[in-house]
């Protein structure tokens, strides 16, 4: 057991890893120098992939129980690794694309001094950390644990430049939102602990596929009692997913989350973190199979915020903001996946969005290092002529995200769109029909964005003339993102009816496969909307001017249907009013002033009582007298009566 | 009213308690008016004897034992007091010439 090369020890290792890269980092790392850092901060995460890799390869399918954390009556809380195929497959999407933006952001943030640039990476490794303990944990208590670190540590890196105002605004608005998450989950959590007394996932899914009376063999055939509690269950779980995964209504922090430095877009906002609310529906499907209504909502939720999304996206003018309304997007994509049952479908689009949207976002980054951090699109043009690698490298993504074929995109994208279109049932066609809009829209905003930044002439308030293309060091990850962009797909081709199905096939044996059959209606179906998607995003140039026409429409998508505008009247400023009138009229006036006015009597009756403190030895010995006196008579009086 | 037999000769008992009294009382005034801290140790030994003279008086009176026993116990007292009250004084006269008590009130409120 206790060997090195057990698997129970390198599924511990695989977290290890990163743990100590970011302990050293933060501990010694910034006073050592730079090439330190530049070593420690990506080796950590390769370490811990080549350790995923090594599970993966053999196979590993257990539930590793190191000790017991705490132990309480009915609670007994272990540590424990469920390491089966859902968890490996996460975390070598977390540390392999992981590891290709750890080293491009050795290129990315080389213009910061020594104790930042060491302080960036500690943090990557932080994140790192977290996210493989979210996806590793076997128990409620540790997933919990792993989710709040993962929102602590994108606070710390949307808020890195912490000297711009508005960064550090940003980084709160995540964190709150965040929080609002961790809360649901952990009611979550409880409500399950009431009904199953246990808070493993082995034990609560048992018990939730043999009923609630530990399997008496009469209690078998009952279905599930309480499955009221169930659907609160899951319904509170989505609130944390939703936070989480920058989904509706709790998506506001995601746009303004691109204060961060760009590869931390990359990594946490694009390829990672936003996806752990998808692997959260994937991992409890036990319970979403069982809570119909909650299963129905995570569809419905990723179906209206892939579009909504989607329609933000074609106004506006930030690249990052483009890109970071089509991850919410893409997200929605595959809360729809897992919300209709098709989890595997989803966890495929997880694995090709990290691809895609990684290499979109780092290409990005080339060009805005490359532009001096301008990052709005109006202002760039003509980028094709002179950033040849990295425009060729921006076009896989983009006709990666567009879906067309054969792109890791458009393979993924349409299993999702078909297995949505031939479920049986209303509610499968009708998410579809809002997935393949978006998709249209998709394609769209892709298009925009590419025609307006890398087409065309220079634009006159162009900020540098004669753009550097970036080092090696930044071009290298994203040329295998690159890569792995356009023949990644062909892992699993099913949405052409033919070839492998790699992923899903693996994935099986963790969140089941899909009931029913891609129909071949929806296979033309979907080819046709790529097809369209496609057209769009040749055709988006000439289309650009529609809001003239529209002008009203233009200003609601500009200003994110007002969601801003309405959470700040809705709680930002009555919370603020409630706080301000907490200060002024019970604060000061009743909590502060009871402690002082308590004090101010103490002192001013000490003051009068020391009157008597004279220091005169006569004074004393009279009173002492005097009293002894007093004494004698009132004994004298009571003995005569 | 009973007489105690000192020495061949009956002496009433009140006699004794009423030396007690007078000095007790001489001793008290003595505490109470005096400035010399010397003369208030003095005065203090005077109050303690009273009461000595007091107890002995009623334990021969009374047959007891007990009040002999007392007024032993309160000459081992007096003695400690002594020793530290004189200790004190004298470290008081080794940094300052006192002939008040009241110059020692630097504990006033």
């Amino acid at each position: 057991m206790s060997t090195l090369t057990s698997p129970q020890t390198i599924a511990l290792l695989v977290l290890l890893f990163p743990a100590a890269g970011a302990l050293l980092l933060a501990g010694r790392g910034w006073r050592l120098p730079r090439r330190f850092t530049v070593i420690v901060g990506p080796v950590a995460v390769w370490a811990s992939f080549i350790c995923t890799l090594n599970l993966f390869l053999n196979k590993v399918n257990a539930d590793f129980t190191y000790w017991t954390w705490i132990k309480s009556g009915s609670l007994d809380v272990p540590f424990n690794l469920l390491v089966d195929n859902l968890s490996i497959f996460m975390c070598l999407v977390i540390t392999g694309v992981g590891g290709l933006i750890v080293t491009y952001s050795v290129g990315y943030m080389a213009h910061e001094d020594g104790p930042s640039y060491a302080r960036f990476f500690a943090y990557m490794d932080i994140f790192i950390f977290s996210m493989l303990l979210l996806v590793l944990a076997g128990n409620f208590v540790f997933l919990i644990i792993g989710w709040a670190m993962v929102g602590l540590s994108s606070y710390l890196l949307i808020g890195f430049w912490y000297q711009r105002r508005s960064a550090v605004l940003a980084a709160r608005k995540a964190f709150v939102m965040n929080v609002i998450g961790d809360a649901g989950m952990i009611l979550g959590a409880f409500v399950l602990f009431v009904q199953f007394h246990s808070v493993t996932f082995q034990a609560v899914f048992r018990a939730i596929s043999i009923g609630p009376n530990n399997g008496c063999l009469e209690c078998r055939a009952v279905p599930i009692a309480d499955s009221g509690s169930l659907e609160l269950a899951a319904f509170l779980l989505l609130v944390g997913a939703v936070a989480k995964s920058a989904q509706l209504p709790l998506h506001t922090w995601l746009p303004d989350a691109m204060e961060g430095p760009t590869p931390v877009s990359a990594l946490i906002h694009a390829a990672t973190m936003v996806t752990a609310g998808v692997y959260l529906v994937a991992r409890m499907h036990p319970i979403y199979d069982v809570a119909t209504y909650a299963h129905d909502a995570v569809a419905i939720i990723g179906a209206v915020t892939a579009l909504f999304a989607a329609t933000i996206a074609i106004v506006q003018t930030d690249i990052k903001r483009v890109l970071a309304y089509s991850t919410m997007s893409q997200i929605g994509y595959m809360f729809l996946a897992v919300g209709i049952g098709a989890y595997s479908a989803g966890l495929f689009h997880l694995l090709s969005h990290a691809f895609f949207k990684a290499l979109l976002f780092m290409a990005a980054g080339n060009v805005i290092h490359a532009m001096h951090d301008e990052q709005d699109m109006r202002k760039y043009g003509g980028l094709w002529r002179q950033l040849r690698p990295t425009s060729i490298m921006f076009l896989v993504g983009c006709l990666s995200l567009v879906g067309v074929i054969p792109f890791v995109g458009f393979f993924s994208k349409e299993q999702i769109l078909g297995l949505a279109f031939s479920r049986p049932g209303t509610l499968g066609l009708v998410v579809w029909g809002v997935g393949a809009l978006t998709a249209l829209l998709t394609g769209f905003y892709t298009g925009r964005m590419w025609w307006l930044a890398f087409a065309g002439k220079p634009s006159p308030q162009r900020p540098v003339e004669h753009p550097h293309e970036a080092p090696m060091v930044m071009l290298v990850p994203v040329g295998i993102l690159a890569v792995l962009a356009v023949v990644g797909g062909f892992i699993q081709t099913r949405a052409l009816g033919i070839g492998p199905s790699a992923v899903s096939d693996f994935l099986a044996s963790s969140v089941g496969s899909v009931h029913w059959e891609e129909s071949t209606a929806a296979v033309v179906v979907g080819l046709v909307t790529m097809l369209v998607a496609a057209g769009l995003f040749v055709g988006a140039l000439r289309m650009r001017p529609w809001s003239a026409s529209f002008p009203w429409a233009q200003r609601l998508l500009e200003r994110k249907y007002y969601f801003d505008e309405i959470y700040n009247a809705a709680f930002v400023r009555p919370m603020d009013a409630i706080a301000g009138f907490g200060d002024r009229d019970i604060e000061q006036p009743l909590i502060n002033g009871a402690v002082m006015e308590t004090g101010i009597a103490t002192s001013a009756s000490a003051a009068g009582l020391s009157l008597t403190q004279s220091g005169y030895f006569r004074n004393y010995v009279l009173v002492f007298v005097g009293g002894a006196v007093v004494a004698v008579i009132v004994i004298l009086i009571r003995a005569s009566a | 009213m009973s007489t105690l037999n000192i020495g061949g000769s009956q002496l009433d008992t009140s006699w004794f308690l009423l030396l007690g009294a007078v000095l007790f009382t001489i001793g008290a005034a003595g505490v109470l008016v005096r400035r010399n801290p010397l003369v208030i140790l003095i005065c203090i030994e005077l109050m303690l004897n009273a009461v000595n003279l007091t107890l002995v008086t009623f334990a021969r009176q009374l047959q007891n034992i007990e009040g002999q026993l007392f007024a032993l116990m309160a000459m081992t007292v007096a003695a400690a007091e002594a020793v530290v009250g004189l200790a004190i004084l004298v470290d008081i006269f080794h940094t300052r010439d006192v002939e008040d008590v009241d110059d020692l009130s630097e504990l006033k409120g």
